[in-house]
């Protein structure tokens, strides 16, 4: 991979103490927003039944004062629970929040490693600054007029314009906490190994063996050839073609093979030598006369994925 | 050798790799036998090292991309969030954060700001006959009607359920305020008006109910005494810590603005602990003492000695020490 010292991508680079740089994608705002709601709807369903078990339990036991006292414990863990959440499970979660896991996200120091207690707990309370400008239900007095002219305001609704602007700002996608206590929020999921991408065509290995043995591909040539293939199944014959060519005809001329030689083909082959083996297999199937049919016909170009129709040496 | 062969015999250790990291993610770690550890660094070490070497085995690019997640994945299960270390935190609160509000030119800021323009806003609103209409105008009928009613009573104690819930009220409540006020500072002038907003309407207050025509003004301090030392100092003190973190980023020493931001942020945050404390030692005071029908010398000396406890703890905690310098 390229070592980009300016950021292009939504990426960071992480060396690790083994001396290995890798990379780690950024969550935007449209992966923590959600992750955040995730996390409000947990508390809050998690309050109402702790206030109704707390509730039941204590005016059973203590009557009256039952439920002056639980309205008071209600009151503290509220307090507690909207200040240390996410700290508390940031810290014990390794960076993660119940929102978080589910959203695939994790916050991480800016040099790639993990957070720790303070760290945690100050970013989630310098959250409140990044809901400001808080706005005033007069806000929307346009809407309801007769309900909201005879209240008083009052500023609790939150924009998060701040940490908007401030993620906006950052080339890391750092709200205002993240910025105060040195995180960021990477992505973390599983992806699939792909592995070598299947070439369903017979006719590329068969072709691999007329590529002259002597001819070496370049780096920068592998990671073409790699990345044309793998995606060549999402491309359309013709955009197939119009790619392809680029490298195709060179190679053509390189390896004088005959000029109808398809070019999708070729970078098949090339790739197949490259990647998958030299040898061709002895068992493989002899090549199949070439079906007659319309190369753009698109039910057979949809059924099998990746294998050109066109007829085996030339462009059909 | 050919990619394909590699992968062939790298895919088994990615998978284990990635099995492992599962198991890290959700089992309790005592839970998990030695052997498999080891096996997960040594693992995490090859797929390191793969991934260092892809570009000299000419992996495809999505097996990179993959090699990124998995190395990233089972990095974050090697490298773990510290938890809290419990063992400091009393040296912190005892030590080091004493002196260094002793030392805070923000928080001598302001405390002086706090209470020259509570002392002179109180002035002003006592003094009805040298500044007619100043408590009229910074405090609405609904506050000074409200005042009154709440304290037209003599305070006689309530039942001990409702100072639980009340003390209760009072720490999230106010707890919430400080922290907002210390958090919104981070903007020097909103944190700058929420100060001056505070102690010009607190202020306004008191010179209220101190007007000898003001009946309920006797039972306001009664109520107010006993928990006001605890209760101003922590609205001083998060203010002030709020003013640190504003002018961490606007006086810099020398470090780039984030940096000063952050280290200001870092040195800053037990300050708050400390205000929060004080707000929840307030809060308990506010609930069971203030309402209560103790004598009124019982409140004053309470009041005495939560000042004396905040002097020891702010001036001889704080006072500077030439041996231990922060």
């Amino acid at each position: 991979m390229p070592a980009d010292s300016i950021q292009i991508d939504s990426t960071v680079k992480i060396v690790t103490p083994e001396n290995i740089a890798f990379r780690y994608q950024l969550a935007g705002p449209f992966r923590r927003f959600p992750a955040y709601l995730i996390d409000v709807a947990i508390l809050l369903t998690a309050y109402v039944i702790l206030w109704c078990v707390l509730m039941m339990v204590l005016s059973a036991a203590l009557q009256g004062a039952g439920a002056a006292i639980g309205a008071g414990v209600g009151m503290v863990i509220w307090f507690l629970s909207t200040w240390l959440y996410g700290g508390v499970f940031e810290t014990f979660m390794n960076g993660q929040t119940p929102g978080k896991r589910i959203m695939g996200i994790r916050v991480l120091t800016v040099n790639g490693q993990p957070i720790n207690g303070l760290q945690a707990i100050m970013r989630n309370v310098f959250r409140f600054a990044d809901t400001f400008p808080l706005i005033s239900i007069q806000f929307f007095a346009e809407l309801f007029p007769a309900d909201a002219a005879d209240m008083p305001p009052m500023f609790f609704i939150p924009t998060f314009l701040v940490g908007l602007f401030t993620m906006t700002l950052s080339k890391r996608f750092q709200r205002l906490g993240d910025l105060v206590c040195g995180t960021i929020v990477v992505i973390e999921e599983r992806n699939w190994l792909a592995g070598i991408a299947k070439l369903d065509d017979p006719r590329a290995p068969q072709l691999a063996s007329f590529l002259p043995g002597d001819f070496v591909v370049p780096q920068s040539m592998g990671r073409a050839l790699a990345t044309y293939v793998d995606r060549r199944r999402f491309f359309s014959l013709a955009r197939r073609r119009e790619v392809a060519r680029h490298l195709g005809e060179p190679l053509i001329e390189l390896f004088k093979l005959p000029s109808d030689t398809s070019h999708d083909l070729l970078l098949c082959a090339l790739y197949y030598r490259t990647f998958v083996t030299d040898r061709l297999e002895e068992d493989s199937p002899r090549p199949v006369p070439p079906p007659v049919s319309n190369p753009y016909d698109p039910d057979k170009n949809g059924t099998v994925a990746g294998v050109n129709y066109a007829s085996p040496l030339g462009r059909g | 050798m050919k990619v394909a062969e590699l992968l062939e015999k790298r895919r088994q250790n990615w998978q284990e790799l990635e099995r492992l990291c599962e198991q890290l993610q959700n089992r309790r770690k005592k839970n998990i036998p030695a052997a498999e550890l080891s096996r997960f660094a040594s693992l995490y070490r090859a797929a390191c090292a793969d991934l260092a070497l892809a570009d000299s085995y000419q992996l495809p690019s999505n097996t990179i991309e993959y090699l990124h997640r998995l190395v990233g994945r089972a990095h974050n299960q090697l490298y773990r969030s510290r938890s809290f270390d419990f063992a400091s935190w009393t040296e912190t609160l005892f030590v080091h954060v004493p002196q260094r509000i002793f030392r805070d030119a923000c928080v001598h800021v302001a405390f002086f700001v706090f209470w020259l323009v509570f002392i002179l806003s109180a002035v002003f609103a006592y003094a009805n006959s040298s500044f007619p209409g100043y408590a009229e105008f910074l405090l609405d009928d609904a506050t000074t009607t409200q005042l009154e009613t709440n304290f037209a009573d003599p305070l006689n104690g309530r039942d001990p359920a409702a100072d639980f819930t009340m003390a209760c009220f009072y720490i999230k409540h106010n707890t919430g305020i400080g922290l907002k006020c210390f958090v919104a500072c981070i903007g020097v002038v909103p944190g700058l008006f929420t100060l001056l907003f505070n102690a010009a309407h607190l202020g306004a207050c008191f010179g209220y109910m101190a007007r000898p025509d003001v009946e309920a003004g006797r039972n306001f301090f009664q109520f107010v005494t006993a928990h006001g030392p605890f209760e101003l100092t922590a609205i001083v003190l998060s203010a002030g810590a709020g003013l640190r973190i504003g002018m961490g980023w606007i006086k810099t020493n020398g470090l780039t603005r984030l940096d000063s931001l952050r280290k200001t942020a870092k040195e800053t945050l037990p300050v708050m602990g400390a205000a929060c404390a004080m707000f929840f030692f307030a809060a308990l005071i506010e609930g069971f003492v203030s309402p209560s029908a103790a004598p009124y010398w019982f409140k004053a000396s309470v009041a005495v000695l939560t000042s004396g406890l905040l002097m020891f703890y702010f001036v001889v905690l704080g006072f500077p020490r030439g041996a231990r310098e922060l």
